[in-house]
């Protein structure tokens, strides 16, 4: 095991299969290159993508199942190829690949958490490649209300 | 403005759009502008700004509070369980 330094909880213990090489980085995050992905009882089901290289740059993630069961996955081909998977078909969320839905908490200029289903994380587990994929025909959204406004039941925006 | 395959238009002097195909739905764009230009698509900007407000908006209270929240209930908690992910070590929570 190994240890780093994160954003939120101090130092953590990690070991190699956590870490996830991102080619290309994130839209805002180029130059991140390497994250650990870790959890905790204490803060399930959430997930953090920690930067390896920098201990402020960390992300909330919730698998993407979880906000919405029946998310679809459309990753262009390009992606696919970054994660060196066949482009013939989409991956199988939870067996071909895991999933997740960045979170942005609430504060400052948004009132309530939010989930982005516009640009999910996926990660090819067997090869430990992720990518930030933008679903440009999916006409999912990229602030979609994390918790459930009740009573009222609204209809999500992206079903 | 109403443009076909082959033609152009300006946006100021230095940038030049051309439509270079038109097929079913979709329109292939070539775009000339000067290196100093960001050209993207509109949802890489949106989702590089929301990259950088989640970013911004980690902090151990506000997950805590958002725990919160979601534990009484309104978020879909079918899928429990993480596969490949190594643990935190709780020793400070």
């Amino acid at each position: 095991m190994m240890r780093i330094q994160t954003r939120c909880f101090g130092e953590a213990s990690y070991s190699q299969d956590a870490v996830f090489e991102f080619p290309h980085g994130l839209p805002g995050f180029e130059d991140e290159r390497l994250f650990v992905f870790l959890s905790q009882p204490a803060t399930h089901p959430l997930m953090f993508m920690q930067s390896l290289a920098h201990a402020s740059v960390c992300f909330i993630l919730l698998p993407i199942l979880a906000v919405d069961p029946n998310y679809r996955l459309s990753i262009p081909p390009e992606d696919l190829k970054v994660l060196r998977l066949p482009t013939g078909g989409q991956p199988r969320i939870g067996t071909d690949v895991l999933c997740a839905a960045m979170v942005s908490t609430a504060g400052d200029n948004r009132p309530h958490p939010t989930v982005n289903l516009l640009s999910p994380i996926v990660l090819n587990l067997r090869e430990r490649i992720g990518i930030q994929t933008i679903q440009t025909l999916s006409g999912y959204p990229h602030r979609h209300p994390l918790l459930a406004l009740n009573p009222q039941p609204e209809p999500a925006s992206c079903s | 403005m109403r443009r076909r395959a082959g033609e152009s238009f300006l946006i100021g002097g230095e940038i030049e759009i051309e439509v270079l195909e038109v097929s079913g739905t979709r329109v292939k764009l070539g775009i000339v502008a000067p290196c100093t230009v960001l050209i993207q698509r509109k949802e890489t900007q949106i989702t590089r700004d929301e990259n950088l407000s989640a970013a911004g908006s980690v902090h151990r209270d506000r997950i805590f509070s958002l725990l919160e929240k979601m534990a009484r209930g309104g978020v879909n908690q079918t899928v429990k369980t993480l596969t490949a992910v190594s643990p935190l070590t709780p020793k400070d929570t």
